[in-house]
């Protein structure tokens, strides 16, 4: 199977989720009360996430992730606002609503001295109490791709292998209606990380809702259905993939690199072109111009020009990147108008 | 939550706990023989007979309470550190399950300390110890264990890393080992200090167990109802989730 960027749709009932919410946050705030004075991690969030659905996180460190996800998951208790999960107050009724939820924490490590045959099978139990024990833990294994190593200690396996082993556990107990992944693949290598995409984007048939915290612009185009944006504890932005991109107001780039060795015909050539389009970003011998919607056709021209003087110059689409770090970089944490 | 799905819970965590333990059985066997004959040799060079009992009930509490507390804080650190304790705080599952199931990961080897200890002083130190008192003293140390459990889990709960966890239970087995007097009677205590001794479970712990080894029924009793209180106090402590979710 190959994992490619997600197909979306420009509607709320995306990735073919269902219309029924299985998590609804509304107006989530936490405050930290510190000697110094207050932070706000979290303010006033609202998110909602359906059934079969996978929403990404996306903020810099610090920006309040982590803590929503926390709260989501009962393991901080919100300053105010509402966490419902398959319509059960976390907040009231945390036991109750726990039975539908499964979390990956961050950095977390199983136990080292257990099988992996072990956790899933005492997780399993603990989750749904055992019938058919057996069939379901080998059920689990297979899903995860981990029947073949079931019997050996967690401190044997590869960190890909682990986070696979926190995934057959999430992943256990009938009821389990909402995985919560923080940061799944922080730490580990190119391929592991591809085989838990894959891992996590076949969850899609169980109706699972996944909500999911990430650093990787990558992960969120891959994966996510929705994407939500969070700085400095407020919700700066949200939608798919698509419409985050479709608020910059420009649709293309222009790449210019070793802009510091550019033959005299290529260099005049960069400085009308400054003038002619808006230089986004400027960083060591690499120069980036914002190609607003009418230029999208002449600027096919210009790429050809500054290639036939010499120039290694390239034309790509405005990507979830450029979107987030417009958001994120300025100062109001905004989008431009 | 039903009382019969937490038992539930309670049996498979410790059945999942016990099997790590036993991952590390030579250093835990280990200290179950070492630990006893050690500490006994060592306190009763200098023990009058008569007071052989009081020592023989210090190395008792020190395996069934002191060592417990330190091991119970010390798993919740570790758990904390490598955040699967977060994973557990997300499960339907209470806290009284948590800490029962990991506290009993250990209490086999408590246990098996302390009948190492109860055979070295029968057979080596003249502290006679019918077969009889059996009974009534398994219940007394599965009580005595019981009535401690709440102090590992509150230094779990409020320590944040392993470090500051290590440092909170070893200040707290310092004070508990000056302040709360199992190796000697309370009675030698100033009255002040006689009075902070019996703010802790362990001195209780050591008036009942020396009541069991007397054969002093109406102390048994009183000592007894009192580590029953603390037993309440602490679950009640842990299943109201004090640091389980955290503010």
């Amino acid at each position: 199977m190959t994992v490619g960027p997600r197909e979306r749709g420009t509607d709320a009932g995306v990735g073919g989720a269902d219309p029924d919410p299985v998590l609804e946050v509304a107006g989530l705030t936490k405050i930290y009360r510190g000697r110094t004075g207050n932070k706000v991690a979290n303010d006033a969030i609202d998110l909602t996430v359906r059934a079969g659905e996978i929403v990404a996180l996306l903020g810099p460190n610090g920006a309040g992730k982590t803590t929503l996800l926390r709260q989501v998951a009962g393991q901080l208790l919100p300053s105010g606002g509402r966490v419902l999960v398959s319509g059960v107050d976390m907040v009231r009724h945390p036991l109750r609503a726990k039975e539908f939820l499964s979390v990956i924490p961050q950095e977390c490590e199983p136990k080292r001295d257990l099988t992996v045959d072990e956790h899933v099978r005492y997780f399993a139990l603990l989750k749904d109490g055992g019938a058919n024990i057996d069939t379901e833990v080998d059920r689990l294994l297979g899903e995860t791709g981990l029947s073949e190593h079931r019997h050996l200690l967690v401190r044997e396996l590869s960190g890909g292998l682990r986070r696979r082993v926190l995934i057959a556990i999430a992943l256990a107990g009938a009821r389990t209606r909402l995985l919560l992944l923080d940061e799944p693949t922080t730490g580990v290598d190119p391929e592991a990380r591809r085989s838990v995409w894959r891992l996590i984007d076949r969850l899609r048939s169980r109706r699972i809702a996944i909500l999911l915290t990430t650093h990787y612009i990558d992960e969120a185009e891959y994966l996510a259905d929705r994407v939500v944006v969070i700085n400095g504890g407020r919700r700066v932005a949200e939608g798919t993939v698509e419409e985050i991109r479709r608020r910059l107001p420009y649709r293309g780039r222009l790449e210019v690199r070793g802009i510091d060795h550019l033959t005299p015909a290529a260099r005049e050539l960069l400085r009308s072109l400054e003038r002619k389009y808006r230089v986004a970003a400027r960083f060591g011998n690499v120069e980036r111009l914002e190609i607003p919607d009418p230029f999208l056709e002449s600027v096919v021209t210009d790429l050809a020009e500054l290639t036939r003087c010499g120039a290694l110059a390239t034309l790509s689409p405005v990507s979830l990147e450029d979107a987030y770090l417009s958001m994120v970089g300025s100062e109001e944490g905004e989008l431009p108008a | 939550m039903s009382l019969g799905r937490s038992l539930r819970q309670t049996v498979i965590a410790t059945r999942m706990l016990l099997k790590e333990s036993t991952r590390e059985l030579g250093l835990l066997l280990g200290f179950t023989v070492l630990f006893p004959i050690g500490i006994l040799f060592f306190l009763n060079v200098q023990v009058p007979a008569a007071e052989r009992v009081q020592v023989l009930v210090g190395t008792i509490m020190m395996e069934m309470s002191l060592l417990n507390v330190n091991a119970l804080a010390q798993s919740m650190g570790q758990d904390k550190e490598r955040k699967i304790f977060d994973l557990w705080v997300s499960l339907p599952v209470s806290p009284v399950v948590y800490t029962v199931s990991t506290a009993m990961s250990f209490l086999p080897f408590s246990l098996a300390s302390a009948f190492v200890t109860l055979a070295v002083a029968d057979m080596g130190f003249g502290v006679a110890l019918p077969l009889v008192l059996m009974p009534e003293l398994i219940a007394g140390l599965l009580l005595v264990w019981l009535s401690t459990l709440g102090i590992g889990f509150l230094i779990g709960a409020y320590g944040r890393t392993p470090r500051q966890i290590n440092t909170y239970a070893q200040l707290v087995g310092i004070l508990l080992t000056f302040f709360a007097p199992v190796f000697y009677p309370v009675s030698i205590l100033p009255p002040v200090l006689q009075g902070v001794a019996y703010l802790w479970p362990l001195t209780w712990g050591s008036v009942f167990l020396v009541g069991i080894l007397h054969g002093d029924g109406l102390t048994v009793l009183r000592a007894g109802a009192v580590l029953a209180g603390f037993v309440l106090l602490w679950f009640v402590l842990i299943a109201r989730g004090v640091r389980w979710r955290q503010v």
